[in-house]
């Protein structure tokens, strides 16, 4: 293992221990998708904890605008006086706790304070689309708590961000709330990127914003979208969404894990796949020239990155030898105990049935010196319907006592000396009742006993007959070693040829067309005929002379599929023979040569894809190895179709917006291509689309990328710095407005949407 | 500034944490939640909208795309009579194409689609004619061949492709 990795390594566990820790329950509802709570600080030690609350006193009566970044992840929000907003997890959950039975509301963060929270939570947003209004109250109320308003009303105009042309539906819903249950003085709805965009071309004056002219590119959670502004002004009619976000990735790095490891020790979850998104993932410049690259397996051994999830080591056995010694003792003697038990039980079953035997035959004899009536009635009570019911009785009676003697002689053949049996050759009628009994018993005995001595003889016989063939064989091997070791080769190749040829046989089975599969169609059809005597054989006589070969029978086994054959058995316990013996006699078979580990070997990129660890490897178990997904997963931005999601991929896109501008707006568009949002810190993203514009463009324009100073946050300070400008007075919707225009209208300005807008 | 839910329980608690060895200290997750937390800004005369639940993603979508259909009826009702009345002269609203959500949606890609390795991600040339699934060369393949019907789908089911059975 390189040094990097190891590195890495130690510092994913140690992340992946805390992971696990925080997220212990995490749920994979499709409120929760693709968040990651790490900032969770909270601990359980300090007695009472109260929301850290902000006071209201300076901007009671001042009208400070307020500022809300409603993004699908994380809800930032704030006073625009304040340089930075408030962050929290755009999540909230209503639960009810089981032991006090008390209704909660948590929000953001807090809601790992309680196991079962999560399951319940929920986001304002579904996918792309806002539209989970009540966890939108609360995520408001959330807001106004925090800043700590006391007032009646929310006497602050409000400036928010809305998705890229976001349905009415959204926005009436919205604005209602604003409006009706907060009643807000204004409101003004801004697109995140434009803003995060106005916020990178300052600290320029605000004026010569007008003159900006860039290509923001949005990277959002469940979706990325390209915005093209000229001259301060977002172009919203050419702008363009593609469904494929970070939350898409992080579900299609869940997916291939999954494949990859089906299974794993761990859950993993969407929340795993999204941390290892943001800490291993990167974009390639030339994902095909990487791949070329990857092909070598010790190329993808050094890029690899390995999570360790946590793992329960197997208890040590820590007792002295002694100790394991004793028990095992024990543990025999207890057998021998159980199994001495059994034989008993078995015994007293066998004399049962015997007896029982004896009954019934004397009771069918019986049958002759009966009338028919009283026959019937004798058999009506002893249980049974008619004649052949008891014919069965006696029937099953007798193939139970041969099944049991047969095994009685099978097993048990260390016992060597014969017990005497003294009552066996005593006529009957020099016993009493109890004696006969113990006679049946020792009949019993003495048969089985004499069976088990018939059996160990003919084993005895067998080995000799190996050990006088080993003998043989020795002496031939003594005499010319070469010609052996050739005969013996020469054998386990034609067991191996033959074990192949059933494999390929049996592959080619499996496709119907094959000719393997028609010609075994072809004899079930020619068995299956009435007139199936072949011409050859109607000449010699007319007659079905099927069966008198014994080697027609064969057929059977032939068309026969399922069932594996004894044949093959036969040829794995000869090949395991064979190659004992090649490997004590011949130096130059190795084991490598067996069929056990030509059949087991890998090829070095399958191992190098994904390591192999023995069985009893509960750590490396536990490991999950990223090497070629780091880059897989986000070149799906540029093609969503890798992940089955029918969308021209970024690259495409790009290409398509520009080509919709004349030469000289493309050129003022590609001189500035923005790159904001959370996933627009990609490693390699900016090289990537720099590989992708490049050669699209005339040689001599000039293209520049510049990634925001600060991807997730930047929207939000655009809209403060924004809402302290003379403008943000001129583009909001007043009350007065909304209550003439209904909730869906909004003013035309720069940094908003278009859709109902007036002008 | 404490909240309601604080202020209200204390009198009824008070006594039994007095009897008690170990005062009642409510849950973190209990001093976390807002449920209690006072909220003066609120209208209360407010009822809540009562299409906010009922409209899932789909119903909003088509009604954004019925919206979208009608308004573009009504831009070219709207053209048609200014050229009748005027024949140059169009005003600049109607030039500009209004975006909506869906319009804005990316096209599917028109580029031919590169192929890759479903098992490993790597360029693939080929394609087993059984499964269905793309492979790199031939150690992949006999992974492929020994993969299970279920999982052989579920591959598939990765790359966005869901085969009919035949």
């Amino acid at each position: 293992m390189q040094l990097v990795n190891e590195g890495a390594r130690v510092r994913v566990r140690a992340r992946m221990r805390m992971l696990v820790r925080v997220r212990a329950r995490v749920s994979r509802s499709a409120g929760n998708r693709g968040y990651t709570p790490f900032n969770l600080h909270y601990s359980d030690s300090s007695s009472t904890i109260k929301p850290p609350f902000l006071s209201y006193d300076p901007h009671r009566s001042a009208h400070t605008p307020l500022v809300i970044d409603n993004g699908s992840t994380s809800l930032r929000f704030g006073f625009s006086s304040s340089s930075t907003p408030q962050v929290v997890p755009n999540i909230v959950s209503k639960y009810k706790e089981r032991k006090a039975g008390k209704q909660l509301l948590l929000f953001g963060d807090t809601i790992d304070a309680e196991g079962g929270a999560r399951s319940q939570a929920k986001t304002p947003w579904e996918g792309d689309v806002l539209l989970n209004f009540d966890a939108l109250e609360h995520a408001l109320d959330y807001v106004f708590i925090h800043l700590g308003v006391d007032t009646s009303t929310v006497d602050h105009p409000v400036i928010m961000t809305e998705r890229l042309a976001s349905p009415l539906h959204s926005r009436a819903l919205t604005s209602e709330l604003m409006f009706e249950l907060y009643s807000v003085p204004s409101l003004t709805y801004a697109v995140d990127a434009v803003l995060s965009f106005y916020h990178n071309i300052l600290p320029t004056p605000p004026s010569s914003f007008l003159a900006a002219s860039g290509l923001a590119i949005s990277f959002n959670a469940a979706s990325t979208s390209v915005i093209p502004i000229l001259n301060g002004k977002g172009i919203m009619s050419q702008a363009k969404r593609i469904p494929w976000g970070s939350q898409q990735a992080s579900e299609y790095l869940l997916k291939l894990i999954q494949l990859k490891y089906p299974t794993f020790s761990t859950r993993i979850t969407a929340a795993h796949t999204n941390w290892m998104l943001h800490t291993f993932c990167e974009m390639s410049s030339d994902y095909t020239a990487l791949l070329r690259r990857l092909r070598d397996p010790e190329q993808l051994r050094r890029v690899e990155r390995i999570v360790q999830f946590p793992f329960v080591l197997p208890a040590a056995d820590d007792r002295t030898e002694e100790e394991i010694a004793r028990a095992a003792e024990k543990r025999r003697e207890q057998g021998k105990k159980l199994q001495e038990m059994a034989a008993k039980a078995r015994l007293d079953k066998l004399v049962q049935k015997e007896s029982d035997l004896q009954y019934l035959t004397n009771l069918k004899e019986r049958k002759a010196e009966e009338t028919r009536r009283e026959w019937q009635n004798i058999l009506q009570s002893e249980g049974f319907n008619d004649d052949a019911a008891l014919d069965q009785a006696i029937k099953k009676l007798e193939a139970d006592l041969r099944r049991t003697r047969k095994k009685a002689a099978n097993d048990g053949d260390d016992v060597m000396e014969e017990p005497p049996f003294p009552l066996v050759d005593t006529p009957d009628d020099q016993l009493d009742e109890e004696s006969l009994k113990e006679k049946k018993k020792q009949k019993l005995l003495k048969a089985g006993f004499e069976a088990r001595a018939r059996a160990r003889r003919e084993k005895e016989k067998a080995l000799e007959e190996r050990a006088a063939e080993e003998r043989k064989e020795g002496k031939e091997r003594a005499a010319d070693p070469s010609a052996w070791v050739a005969r013996v080769r020469a054998e386990h190749a034609s067991v191996m040829e033959r074990i192949k040829e059933r494999n390929r046989r049996k592959a080619a089975l499996g496709d119907r067309k094959s000719a393997a599969a028609q010609a075994r169609m072809k004899n079930i059809a020619s068995l299956a005929a009435d007139e199936r005597v072949g011409k050859k054989r109607r000449k010699g006589g007319g007659e079905d002379m099927f069966g008198a070969d014994d080697e027609d029978w064969a057929i059977y086994r032939k068309i026969n599929t399922a069932a594996v054959s004894s044949d093959e058995e036969e040829d794995f316990t000869q090949l395991q023979a064979v190659e004992q013996k090649l490997l004590t006699h011949d130096p130059t078979f190795g084991i490598e040569q067996t069929h056990a580990a030509l059949s087991s070997q890998r090829s070095a990129f399958m191992s190098a894809f994904r390591p192999q660890y023995v069985e009893g490897d509960v750590e490396g178990r536990a490991r999950i190895h990223l090497s070629t997904e780091r880059w897989r997963v986000c070149e799906t931005w540029f093609a969503p179709s890798m992940a089955g999601v029918d969308s021209a991929g970024l690259g495409e896109v790009l290409q398509n917006v520009l080509a919709s501008f004349s030469l000289a707006d493309r050129g003022h568009l590609v001189q500035n291509v923005f790159l904001t949002g959370a996933p627009a810190q990609m490693p390699g993203l900016a090289d990537r689309l720099h590989a992708t514009l490049r050669p699209i463009l005339p040689p001599e324009m000039p293209l520049r990328i510049v990634r925001a100073a600060d991807p997730s946050m930047d929207a939000w300070r655009g809209m403060a710095a924004f809402a302290q400008t003379e403008e943000f007075a001129r583009v909001g919707v007043s009350k007065a407005e909304y209550d003439e225009w209904g909730g869906e209208r909004v003013r035309r300005w720069w940094g908003g949407n278009w859709n109902a807008s007036v002008l | 500034m404490p909240p309601k839910g604080s202020t209200r329980k204390k009198p009824s608690a008070a006594p039994s944490t007095e009897g008690s060895a170990t005062p009642q200290i409510p849950t973190l997750a209990e001093q976390l939640s807002i449920l209690s937390a006072p909220r003066p800004f609120k209208n209360s005369n407010y009822t809540k909208n009562s299409s906010r639940r009922t409209k899932n993603l789909k119903a909003v979508l088509g009604q954004e795309r019925e919206r979208e259909r009608v308004e573009r009826e009504k831009r070219r009702t709207e053209r048609e009579e200014a050229m009748e009345i005027d024949g140059a002269a169009t005003s600049v609203m109607i030039e500009d194409d209004m975006p909506t959500y869906l319009s804005i949606e990316a096209p599917p890609s028109v580029l031919p689609q590169r192929r890759y390795c479903d098992i490993t991600g790597l360029e693939s040339p080929y394609t087993d004619p059984i499964s269905g699934l793309r492979f790199h060369d031939k150690s992949i393949y006999e992974l492929i061949k020994s993969l299970s019907a279920s999982a052989a789908k579920e591959y598939l089911a990765a790359r966005g492709v869901n085969p009919i059975v035949k």
